[in-house]
């Protein structure tokens, strides 16, 4: 083994394990300002570390010194205390665990090897997926039940009878996704997405499977017990529901591990859909060829987009009320400042490329970031339709949650099977 | 009841008892006729005209209800326009000079006048000259306080002093609007029962210093009560209240009418007696000077009951029936001597021959009849040969004659289970925190007598325990005084055919009282 | 019976709305619209920048309690007991004592009001029959550290002045 081999595995595997916890706090920022937003509210905007209030992404270093600092209270009631303290680990772990099997980029060749860009290079990539999802409800069963509490009880018997019902339209919808794509590796389903339908349709999941992407995207919700279908929380009716006697880091590994679960379903819906790290119309093998075309495209692009940018944070930070000498606009200029900073860096980098390094591996290098990048935008895009599905709809009541699981989505998952069958065998 | 008459109120047939006035005869039924003047202790005297009523084909037709007695056939009408008018002219009179200052008056709230106001006038005051100025604030002397423009000029207060105390203190001087009651210079109200006009004032007239300005009186909880001060057993109200963060206290306490034992009235020294309720209470458990928890006192207790060879029981004459039965049976269960001298309760002289008695114990009668020993020869004999002496709540310090026994007690173990701190108390090794009687339940038989039962009243924040619940907890069988009210009933033959749920509120009284029948 | 009856019209029944999904997609657009909107330009929120913007109290804001004087400096209220009466959390407390001023014969001692338990119902200012209580003060933010000073008595009840001029309050409050 090289050390090219080994420092590409460590590679991977941070890139596995970093980049979920990472956007754990995009994603919780997101969901408040977003919320905020969607409410014609301003979302927490106050804390700050010398001024710098970061659009709110100080909040979360705040949530998480709190969290930390928090005490550890563990009820005198509980008298497994062992399942008390393993459930939110669970939760937290199978989490992470299910997006091990997700690539972020095509695969790399150096020389005459191949690198997978999974963080475990499984053949058996959708089975991983559902085995490990399936598992993380056993950290909420077990929570409920070692919580030794009615709400606790009731939170993870909801929350089992949800997961039984909807993992079978999720799993049916895969059953076609499958027949189509006929295979089970993640990297072979992203690169088959790079196909063009008729010469000029990216040949995404959604485009060949319209019916399977909605009835996996609802059950993908379920899975995750977001709104609609929270009801395993359920504050208003039982109270906080399975985590209602955690606390502290505890309690934090639950709420880090409801993010994780989001963002690795949002990357499983990109990956299965929406043509995972595939730029449209831009194959990997169509962007080696124009490598240099696309780098100078970035360099020129790179500059416009960031001056609009610039410009909408001169707009937006500043104080919405009478201010002497207002700090914000002092902020506004650092952030713009700093932005620039960047915009310069990534252009000499970019001009390093150009002059020293064409051809050759620096392509493909520059393919997988873009490939990366590309998929982190959409898995992030994917969850922003999650933070947007919670601020609009209303929670289900359970006999409904129940019925659309069984009456609805389960027939149309049998349907939709039924006529990609025909179509696959009649058109070959 | 007896006789009865049948007459027409607002052409309802109604039946009420004869040889009564219509104010009296119908209250029974339940109907209230207005008045400010007549109380049945004092009688009719007609002056106030608030009780005025139409009597149907009656000469004269309006006549006042207290000084009409109840006839056969009668025809009273309460209701016409006559009747109102004549309500609500008799009202705005009253108020013409009144200062309407209910804000600060302790009336307010169980006020005659209030209450008629909003029952029958509820006019706006036509008054446009200034309103006649009085004396506010004065003080009558026995803790009484006069507000002579509150007055509605009844003259129960003056009638009481003549017929009741027959001392005559208080007049009403002038006349017309310049009419007030008053004392005559320089002698203020001097008797044992004056506080009663306070309670006699249909009007906030009358108040008492001690209760001024303490709480009003919608808040206060009545309870029915018996008074401990004396062997007469006089009927009372215990007005207690739990403020807010604070703990159950007795404000004042209230006449209580029950004929057949004090009348309308208890006395001035009774009425004061809640002080002693609220005041100078044990409430920690002492053993051996340090202050420890209730159980851990119990605990010595029973140690010292477990290791004495000859322990001695003191009743107190206050304790109730139930009360003096248990330890009764505490003892025969540790083979102890009781004894329930208790002389220095009785003051000679300091009785009369209304409602005060010379014993200041509330229950002796209940010793008599359990035929426990008073006499002091019992005592010091009993005393001399005990080495341990449990004291439940008997106050020999009550007088000053009983050194000898105080000196002698000095030289036992000494256990006082007490309501109190006493000086009687203070040798004592263990002190044991208990209920007084406005916290605990039971009946006494007072000297004439009458057995009468009390309820619980006060409900402390951190309840002292009975003495029954004490012999409880020293290891006695008594759980509750009516469960050991058949063993009691068995002893005393006076009690035979009493069963405590059923003596009436009144009390009853005990026949073929004779010599004590003992077999236990 | 000369009882109205309308007849609201019952929606979710055609086949479309059966879908959800279309439904759905509807309310999404508008939620999208508001976020959009203020991405863009966040100037429009409806949200007052609380600390630093103070809210507009009109006189019948029902305050932190004071409690009046008369002209003379002397304390309004007479310990009546009418505001303790008919505080519905029971948080007034008063004990009344002897008044030597001549201004009545009766005046608080204590007067008590706690801060934790009061829900600002103004009951005991239309209880009070002298005007002696009022929440007119204009304090809206009652915090503290610590449980005790929440507890007020008469010196912070009758320390600040009122926040409205007398003929707008009693506007506002007739």
């Amino acid at each position: 083994m090289s050390l090219l081999d080994i420092l590409l595995i460590l590679l991977r595997i941070a890139f596995g394990a970093f980049v979920p916890l990472s956007f754990v706090a995009v994603l919780v920022w997101m969901e408040r300002r977003g919320a905020g937003f969607f409410q014609d509210r301003a979302g927490p905007n106050r804390c700050h570390v010398m001024g710098f209030r970061a659009g709110g992404l100080i909040q979360n270093l705040a949530d998480g010194v709190k969290l930390i600092f928090k005490e550890d209270v563990v009820p005198a009631h509980i008298t497994h205390k062992f399942y008390f303290i393993l459930a939110p680990m669970l939760v937290f772990v199978t989490a992470l665990l299910c997006f091990a099997v997700i690539p972020f980029a095509d695969v790399l060749v150096i020389g005459s090897k191949e690198y997978i860009m999974q963080a475990v290079p499984l053949d058996i990539g959708i089975l991983w997926f559902l085995a490990i999802v399936g598992f993380g409800v056993y950290g909420i069963i077990l929570a409920g039940w070692s919580s030794h509490n009615k709400y606790g009880v009731l939170g993870g018997l909801r929350a089992a009878s949800q997961v039984i019902s909807y993992e079978i339209p999720m799993g049916l919808a895969l059953v076609s996704l499958l027949v189509v794509y006929g295979t089970v590796n993640m990297t072979e389903i992203a690169q088959y997405q790079g196909q063009l339908l008729f010469g000029f349709i990216p040949m995404w999941g959604v485009v060949v499977q319209p019916l399977g992407v909605i009835i996996f995207i609802i059950a993908a919700f379920a899975e995750t017990n977001r709104t609609p279908f929270d009801l395993a929380e359920g504050e208003s009716e039982i109270v906080a529901g399975f985590h209602v006697e955690y606390s502290s880091m505890k309690f934090a590994l639950f709420f880090l591990g409801e993010y994780v679960a989001m963002f690795v379903s949002s990357a499983l819906i990109v990956t299965l859909y929406f043509g995972s790290f595939q730029i449209p119309w831009f194959a990997t093998e169509t962007l080696l060829f124009y490598a240099t075309e696309v780098a100078v495209a970035i360099m020129v692009g790179l500059p416009i987009g960031a001056y609009f940018f610039a410009g909408w944070i001169r707009k937006n930070n500043k104080s919405h009320y009478d201010r002497p000498n207002d700090p914000r606009r002092r902020e506004a200029t650092v952030y713009i400042g700093l932005l620039w900073l960047m915009v310069m860096l990534v252009e000499v980098v970019l001009l390093g490329y150009l002059v020293f390094a064409q051809n050759g591996i620096a392509d493909r290098l520059l393919v997988m970031i873009l490939q990366t990048g590309t998929f982190l935008i959409k898995t992030t895009m994917m969850c922003f339709v999650y933070v947007w599905v919670r601020w609009t709809l209303p929670r289900f009541r359970y006999d409904q949650l129940q019925k659309i699981g069984w009456e609805k989505l389960m027939p149309l998952a049998l349907l939709n099977i039924f006529i990609t069958s025909a179509v696959i065998v009649s058109f070959g | 009841m007896g006789e009865t008459v049948k007459l027409f109120v607002n052409s309802q047939e109604v039946e009420v008892a004869a040889g009564k006035n219509l104010i009296d005869a119908l209250a029974v039924a339940g109907i209230q006729i207005p008045h400010f003047c007549y109380h049945p202790a004092l009688g009719a005297d007609g002056n106030c005209r608030m009780c005025l009523v139409e009597i149907e084909e009656g000469r004269p037709p309006v006549v006042p209800a207290c000084k009409t007695p109840a006839m056969e056939g009668m025809k009273v009408v309460l209701d016409s326009a006559m009747i109102k008018k004549v309500q609500q002219d008799m009202l705005e009179f009253e108020l013409i000079n009144h200062p309407v200052d209910c804000p600060v008056c302790d009336q307010a709230g169980e006020c005659d006048l209030q209450d008629y106001y909003m029952a029958y006038s509820l006019e706006e005051s036509r008054m446009d000259v200034p309103q006649v100025n009085k004396k506010k604030k004065l003080d009558f002397g026995c803790g009484v306080v006069h507000d002579q423009e509150r007055c509605v000029l009844c003259g129960r207060c003056v009638r009481f002093t003549r017929q009741i105390t027959e001392t005559g203190e208080l007049g009403i001087v002038n006349r017309t609007d310049a009419a007030r009651v008053d004392i005559f210079p320089g002698k203020p109200l001097d008797n044992r029962y004056a506080l009663n006009i306070v309670d006699l004032c249909p009007v906030g007239a009358m108040t008492s210093s001690d209760f001024r300005f303490k709480q009003r009186a919608w808040f206060l909880t009545r309870d029915k009560g018996v008074c401990h001060g004396c062997a007469k057993g006089c009927n009372m109200y215990i007005d207690h209240h739990r403020e807010k963060y604070g703990d159950d206290i007795i404000y004042r306490y209230r006449a209580r009418t029950n004929l057949q034992v004090n009348g309308y009235f208890i006395c001035d020294e009774g009425r004061m007696s809640y002080h002693l309720q609220n005041n100078d209470r044990q409430t920690e458990t002492i053993v051996g000077g340090a202050s420890v928890s209730f159980d851990d006192g119990i605990k010595a207790v029973v140690e010292k009951l477990n290791q004495a060879k000859k322990p001695l029981m003191i009743v107190s004459p206050n304790s109730t029936v139930g009360q003096m039965w248990a330890v009764l049976r505490i003892a025969t269960l540790y083979g102890g001597d009781v004894s329930g001298y208790s002389d220095g309760y009785i003051i000679e002289g300091s009785g009369d021959d209304y409602l005060i008695h010379e014993d200041k114990s509330a229950n002796r009668r209940g010793l008599e009849l359990l035929a426990i020993k008073q006499d002091r020869a019992h005592l010091l004999e009993t005393l001399g040969n005990a080495d341990l002496v449990l004291n439940f709540d008997n106050d020999f310090h009550f007088s000053a004659h009983d050194i000898e026994v105080a000196k002698l007690l000095s030289e036992k173990d000494y256990v006082a289970i007490c309501s109190h701190r006493l000086t009687a108390f203070e040798t004592a090794s263990v002190v044991i925190p208990i209920a007084s009687y406005s916290e605990y339940d039971g009946v006494i038989i007072n000297h004439d007598d009458v057995i009468q039962r009390f309820s619980r009243a006060v409900h402390k924040n951190n309840p002292p325990k009975d003495i029954v619940e004490i012999t409880r907890l020293l290891g006695g069988a008594i759980t509750d005084w009516k469960r050991a009210w058949p063993g009691i009933r068995q002893t005393i033959s006076l009690l035979r055919e009493v069963e405590p749920d059923q003596i009436p509120e009144e009390g009853m009284k005990l026949m073929n009282s004779g010599e004590p029948d003992v077999t236990a | 019976m000369g009882a109205k009856i309308k007849v609201v019209e019952r929606k979710g029944k055609t086949f479309f709305e059966q879908l959800y999904l279309i439904e759905i997609f509807k309310g999404m657009a508008v939620t999208v619209g508001h976020f959009f909107r203020n991405l863009r330009d966040n100037s429009n929120l409806y949200v007052r920048h609380y600390p630093e913007v103070k809210p507009e109290i009109t006189p019948r804001w029902r305050g932190r309690h004071r409690l009046t004087l008369h002209e003379d400096g002397s304390i309004k209220c007479v310990a009546c007991f009418m505001c303790q009466t008919n505080c519905p959390s029971e948080c007034i407390m008063i004990e009344a004592g002897e008044r030597e001023d001549g201004v009545s014969e009766k005046m608080p001692v204590k007067f008590e009001i706690d801060l934790l338990e009061c829900i600002y119902c103004g009951y005991c200012v239309e209880a009070c029959p002298m005007d002696a209580i009022r929440m007119d003060s204009g304090v809206f933010s009652v915090t503290s550290s610590n449980r005790e000073n929440m507890m007020i008595g008469i010196a912070e009840l009758i320390e600040p002045p009122g926040a409205f001029n007398e003929d707008e309050y009693q506007k506002g409050v007739g």
